[in-house]
């Protein structure tokens, strides 16, 4: 008997782009399987960014839309809009990194949140600007080295870090937030049961749903991928802690 | 007998499925991938898998492709 099988959303004879250890690849993954759970695959339209993320409609098989520089929540808007004059009910979903969804896109981002636009959007947090080689993003932790802060992160020159999920959790139009990690089994398992429940919410119509996931990024940290995650649970989930942020069935 | 199945060409060298394993039951192989380092094998002499499947959850390339009970 099969236990665990590639997802079907997930399309044949693809590989990722990803580096080695990249936990975009299991976050990609994750999706497929609740896309696959929630059998929706047919009626599920996702819109990517630009960004390590670029690359979505390479690897799974749904509807796609390139969005690129954070107009992902915009055009995210527009294609639920459109179909849904058409009485089409599809789901809609963003797949966007922390440069992408906080800092060039912030704007969209909040907006598409306050708005309570009824799509979900999932927001890699690698704490840097990962596709053009590790400089400081919107996200990176004080004293975090990266190509573009060579001493560390400043307040006096960089300023602080965005807490994306909070921001996000007092806008009124969001129905869920959510920060997980993929650093170990039970994170993972856990990360998965909010994405599927930020869907679910979509699926419900509910409001805006988001889930920031803390991902590792071994190449530009240059740490080994072990030690990416080992970094993530002792540093990053101190300075972003995990947590579902709003759940408005549970207020 | 439960048991895995693993596509080298996919694997990328990462070694997260050797942490993930509760049992330890994945190593490394004497075989090199795609990326010029070691890939991994499955190595389960005394029986131990239980297919929890946290090595195939836990792999960011899916090259872990199967995991049977």
């Amino acid at each position: 008997m099969q236990t665990y099988a590639k997802p079907k959303s997930i399309k044949e004879n693809s590989s990722f782009t990803f580096c080695s250890g990249c936990d975009h690849g299991l976050a990609i993954k994750l999706v497929a399987q609740v896309i696959d759970e929630l059998n929706i695959q047919r009626d599920t339209i996702a819109v990517s960014s630009s960004g390590c993320s670029v690359f979505l409609y390479d690897f799974l098989d749904v509807d796609c839309v390139e969005a690129p520089h954070g107009r992902a929540c915009a055009v995210a808007t527009g294609v639920k809009r459109a179909h849904r004059a058409k009485g089409n009910n599809k789901i809609v979903f963003t797949y966007q990194g922390d440069g992408d969804f906080a800092s060039i896109g912030l704007g969209e981002s909040i907006h598409s949140a306050l708005r309570g636009e009824n799509i979900t959007a999932i927001c890699i947090n690698n704490t840097n600007y990962g596709m053009t080689g590790g400089q400081l993003g919107p996200t990176t932790p004080m004293g975090q080295i990266t190509a573009t802060s060579p001493l560390g992160r400043n307040k006096e020159y960089h300023g602080f870090p965005i807490q994306t999920v909070q921001h996000i959790a007092i806008c009124e139009g969001t129905c869920f937030c959510a920060r997980v990690a993929l650093y170990d089994i039970k994170n993972i398992y856990n990360a998965k049961k909010q994405i599927k429940k930020a869907f679910e919410y979509q699926q419900k119509g509910l409001g805006f749903s988001f889930v920031e996931i803390l991902s590792s990024c071994p190449t530009n940290w240059k740490l080994s991928p072990i030690d990416s995650h080992k970094k993530i649970e002792e540093e990053l989930t101190k300075i972003y802690p995990l947590g579902v942020y709003k759940d408005i069935d549970h207020e | 007998m439960a048991h895995i199945e693993i596509n080298s060409n996919l694997c990328k060298s990462c070694y997260l499925c050797i942490n993930a394993c509760p049992f330890g039951l994945i190593k490394k192989s004497a075989e090199t991938g795609k990326t010029g380092e070691y890939t991994v094998e499955f190595y389960d002499k005394e029986k131990k898998c239980t297919a929890c499947a946290s090595c195939a959850m836990s792999c960011p390339d899916i090259a872990i492709t199967g995991v049977f009970k």
